[in-house]
């Protein structure tokens, strides 16, 4: 989807609302404020933004945050927590979320696992947004051959299946690693595999939205009047073309980053994800499902974690479109 | 053999205690009576309900003729070849298809029948002679192999069934083990050797260089010994590895559906690791058993589902009609069962167990007090829980499994008392104590070895794995869990000795047959290390054990035989050859109108030639 240009940050009704002007009362208000302005009179969006800030400070501190809770650790298998089959119990006094099938805290590791869904959805959209907007400006810049190169690989890479490569690389790959670089082992399941993954998929997205926005800036005046005083086209790109791209680059980032949680969360799931024992929602989520029926808290409470996280990611991503582009037409 | 991954494959002390109750030999684990069902020193005791004991199973006389079966496993086949296939899974397939000379009956694992032998060989039959270094059977008449091949089974494919143990294309794991005491056994490679010959059609010689013949004799009823037609075999016994098993020929009431002209299985009557289809054998005739042994086969047709959640296929069993899980179900399966569908879910005593394989042949675990440190710290009673609770397990404190001679010389359900076995919670202070002995001291491991974890990925096993990995990092060791298919955990990591898989926390053993020298050997003794289908997951292998294990066999009496195993058990724990989990009873469920018979002897997977739909 296209977002239009920058120049919509400019508000029409400032210009044509026809108040008697008072000294003070009006003052002119710069592109970015009128952005954070729009923004905050979105209350869904406001508040999942004040959502996301608490899950982000509650997974930086989440050993601090565990202990305030008198919870376990994550990790601590508790055994006498399950009955007499080895099931485990559900939710108490002791356990607020219960436990899972070794007796660990439900709470404890729903707690840690948001540092799995936001490392990887957050640094996963960062390395995707960054790959993706050199492939788009070097596309949309210089077209011909290079656009032509950039837009087919493009092409192939969206051509992906991106979960069958991730199983694919956790079959292959599983026990002694792929490509190793002088003794480690390059590609193993685990976090980086996951951000690698994760890359792939998405920086295809960015890419083809960054070589339409830079299409059409080109041909701007600005633009016109910056080569036509002499400027290289690195400065074109990096002072004239890259600063127009940042409002829609942080919109559609926003938006990626629910996709990515999620796709991490179904890696995790497979089995090719995080590894335990470390926390992660996904593969809570696949260890519940044997169990669901006799023990449905273990996918519940992971589940709404991950839910409620993509769901503020959304609406925080489409406050922030709303407020880019008020016109509403997309 | 090896054991299912999932559920407590091996038979606990209960079913032991039950089954020692039957064969009258006394033991402490006689005092878990035929009421009771699981229980731990400190655990509670869960009581078995009306018809789950399967120790007291009959052996359904009057089924229905006819009808299809579904048999679930969440587990694929290793191998169809009769011999190569060491696993139980394999079993449930094999067994209905290729008849061995000698076979348990489904009710006892104590006993062996004639099944294509005329009788089982003793001095009284004179089957042995020459003070045991002779052993003769006699074949049933008229035992006819299933399409291609289509003619009467003679002595010469039981001999060559035998000889193709030797060869490396097949890969055979127990060769040496069980029949490496026939003469010439030790250089054979898979050609004619003089410990096998044959007198006219339907005489079988055997001849041996110690008198060894219990243990032979125990060994004919293994799937090496079903007979292999060579014009058939011969050509696929050249390519490395066999083809034997992609083309098969059966000699039992079933077989794998195949091609008519060609015999070929894989693609028509097994596709790898999603079904199989086992149906009559044309040339199968019910009047070539002459002994107590009968299989009725009732059924027509068996489909096998291979693949999915074991908790999925638990309730499609549960809840379904016509179908049986084959392999172990999952843990709240058998909670579920227990409670809410208890005649349809049967408890096996059996004779296996669970350990986990720690390679003594790299480093650290070369080193035996770092292997001690890691038995004292694996929390057992948490290994249970995860199998099942008490129902289903009971901490493992040695090797030999309950209802086998030498259980109880070598301590019963407590074990030897060496300091780092008594407590089967696990205990960190004994784990330090000998992490210093060990070199460390500061009581935490401190090298740079990252150890190599491969478990297998369904049903109980991740948990179990979870569990040891704990223990593994309280101790400083720091881990690389890998979770993959029970088939390539098997066959390409911690059977293949070369990988030198640090701990496969997923291995267990089942007794080959009643004998303790079927659980010491192959997993302890260093001979029986193969470079592939490895089942010595420690790679394990002190020469003063290997003897001690070789002149264990030579003893005739049992008593003494079951006080020189015990010992050998008891040096086994001493040396921490293993991560010690859990003596296991195999829970196996069925639907409401299976009529099932389940293989005591094989942890009580349900046998197709004797079961029947109602």
């Amino acid at each position: 989807m296209s977002a239009g240009a920058p120049e919509l940050l400019l508000e029409p009704e400032s210009v044509s609302e026809s108040v008697e002007i008072v000294p003070g009362d009006i003052l002119a208000r710069s592109p970015r404020q009128l952005f954070w302005r729009r923004f905050r009179r979105d209350r869904v969006a406001t508040a999942s933004a004040a959502f996301i800030i608490v899950l982000i400070v509650v997974a930086i501190l989440a050993p601090l945050v565990v202990k305030l809770l008198g919870l376990q650790g994550p990790n601590v298998q508790n055994p006498n927590a399950l009955d007499a089959f080895g099931s485990p119990t559900g939710p108490s006094a002791a356990h607020p979320f219960g436990v899972d099938q070794l007796g660990r805290d439900v709470a404890s590791r729903v707690i840690y696992g948001a540092r799995a869904s936001l490392i990887v959805g957050i640094v996963g959209t960062l390395v995707a947004t960054l790959l993706g907007t050199a492939m788009g400006l070097l596309a949309g810049y210089y077209r011909g051959w290079t656009d032509t190169f950039i837009s087919r690989t493009v092409d192939v890479f969206l051509a992906f299946p991106v979960l069958v490569l991730g199983l694919g690389i956790g079959a292959a790959c599983e026990v002694r690693g792929c490509f190793s670089i002088g003794g480690t082992k390059l590609i193993q399941p685990g976090i980086v595999t996951v951000i690698f993954i994760i890359m792939i998929s998405s920086f295809t997205y960015i890419a083809r939205i960054v070589r339409g926005q830079v299409l059409s800036l080109r041909e701007k005046e600005f633009v016109e009047a910056a080569r036509s005083l002499g400027a290289s086209n690195s400065r074109i790109l990096f002072r004239e073309v890259l600063p127009n791209l940042l409002a829609p680059l942080i919109v559609y980032a926003s938006l990626l980053i629910p996709v990515n949680i999620l796709l991490e969360a179904a890696l995790s799931f497979l089995g090719v994800g995080i590894r335990p024992p470390t926390a992660s929602w996904g593969q809570m989520i696949s260890d519940a499902t044997p169990t669901f029926s006799t023990a449905w808290w273990y996918m519940v409470f992971p589940g709404a974690a991950l839910l409620l996280t993509v769901l503020a990611f959304n609406l925080v991503g489409d406050g922030l479109l709303d407020a880019l582009n008020p016109r509403g037409d997309r | 053999m090896t054991h299912h991954l999932r559920v407590a494959s091996v038979l606990t002390a209960v079913s032991a205690a039950l089954l020692l109750a039957a064969c009258g030999s006394s033991s402490s684990s006689k005092t878990a009576s035929t009421s009771a069902a699981g229980g731990t020193s400190s655990g509670p005791t869960v009581p078995y309900k009306t018809g789950e004991n399967m120790a007291t199973e009959t052996l359904n006389p009057n089924g229905t003729k006819g009808g299809m079966l579904t048999s679930y496993s969440s587990e694929d086949y290793l191998h169809l070849d009769p011999g190569a296939a060491y696993f139980s899974g394999d079993y449930t397939a094999l067994y209905p298809t290729q008849r061995t000379l000698l076979i348990y009956p489904p009710n006892s694992s104590t006993t062996l029948a004639p099944n294509l032998a005329t009788a089982v060989p003793t001095t009284a039959n004179g089957g042995i002679t020459d003070n045991g270094l002779t052993i003769t059977v006699h074949l049933q008449p008229g035992v006819k192999f299933s399409p291609p091949v289509n003619r009467v089974v003679t002595a010469k494919d039981v001999e060559y069934a035998i000889d193709r143990g030797a060869n490396p294309n097949v890969g055979n794991g127990y060769f040496q083990a069980y029949f490496g005491n026939l003469k010439g056994a030790a250089s054979a490679k898979g050609g004619p050797f003089p410990g096998v010959t044959t007198q006219g059609n339907d005489t079988v010689i055997f001849h041996l260089i110690k008198p060894t013949d219990a243990t032979l004799i125990g060994a004919l009823q293994m799937p090496l010994t079903a007979p292999v037609p060579e014009e058939f075999a011969g050509p696929l016994d050249k390519k490395s590895p066999s083809q034997y098993g992609t083309y098969l020929v059966a000699t039992g009431p079933y077989m794998f559906k195949s091609d008519p002209k060609t015999g070929k299985v894989t693609g028509i009557g097994y596709q790898t690791g999603k079904s199989a289809t086992l149906v009559r054998n044309p040339n199968w005739s019910a009047s070539t058993y002459t002994s107590a042994y009968k299989p009725p086969a009732y059924l027509n047709q068996i489909n096998v589902n291979i693949g999915g959640e074991a908790a999925v296929i638990g309730q499609q069993v549960l809840k379904g009609t016509g179908v049986v899980q084959e392999d172990t179900p999952a843990q709240s399966i058998v909670k579920q069962a227990y409670e809410q569908y208890p005649t349809q879910i049967e408890f096996a005593p059996g004779a296996g167990d669970h350990y986990g394989g720690l390679d003594t042949t790299s480093p650290p675990f070369n080193n035996v007090n770092l292997r001690r440190a890691v038995w004292a710290a694996v929390d057992r009673e948490a290994i249970v829980k995860a199998r099942g609770g008490a129902l289903v397990a009971q901490p493992l404190t040695h090797f030999i499994t309950p209802g086998t001679d030498g259980y109880k010389e070598s301590g019963g359900a407590a074990g030897p008392n060496y300091p780092w076995n008594t407590d089967v919670n696990g205990n960190m202070a004994e784990a330090t104590t000998l992490m210093k002995a060990a070199g460390y001291p500061g009581g935490k491991y401190t090298g740079n070895a990252t150890l190599q974890v491969v478990a297998g990925n369904n049903g109980n096993a991740p948990a179990v794995a979870q569990i040891v990995i704990s223990a593994l990092n309280s101790l400083g060791f720091k881990t690389h869990l890998s979770e993959v298919d029970q088939s390539v955990m098997y066959g390409k990591y911690c059977g293949v000795p070369k990988q030198h898989i640090n701990v496969c926390p997923s291995s267990g053993w089942i007794r080959d047959y009643d004998n303790p020298l079927t659980i010491l050997y192959v997993p302890f003794n260093g001979k029986a290390i193969v470079p592939t289908n490895n089942s010595n997951f420690s790679n394990f292998n002190d020469p003063t054990i290997n003897k001690e294990m070789d002149a264990a066999t030579l003893i005739q009496d049992p008593a003494q035989g079951a006080q020189a195993w015990a010992n050998i058990d008891k040096q086994l724990v001493d040396k921490a050859v293993g991560v010690p989990e859990e003596f296991d009873t195999q829970p196996n469920i069925r639907a409401a109108n299976i009529q099932g018979v389940g293989d005591l002897w094989n942890v009580g997977s349900w046998d197709y030639a004797y079961t029947s739909v109602k």
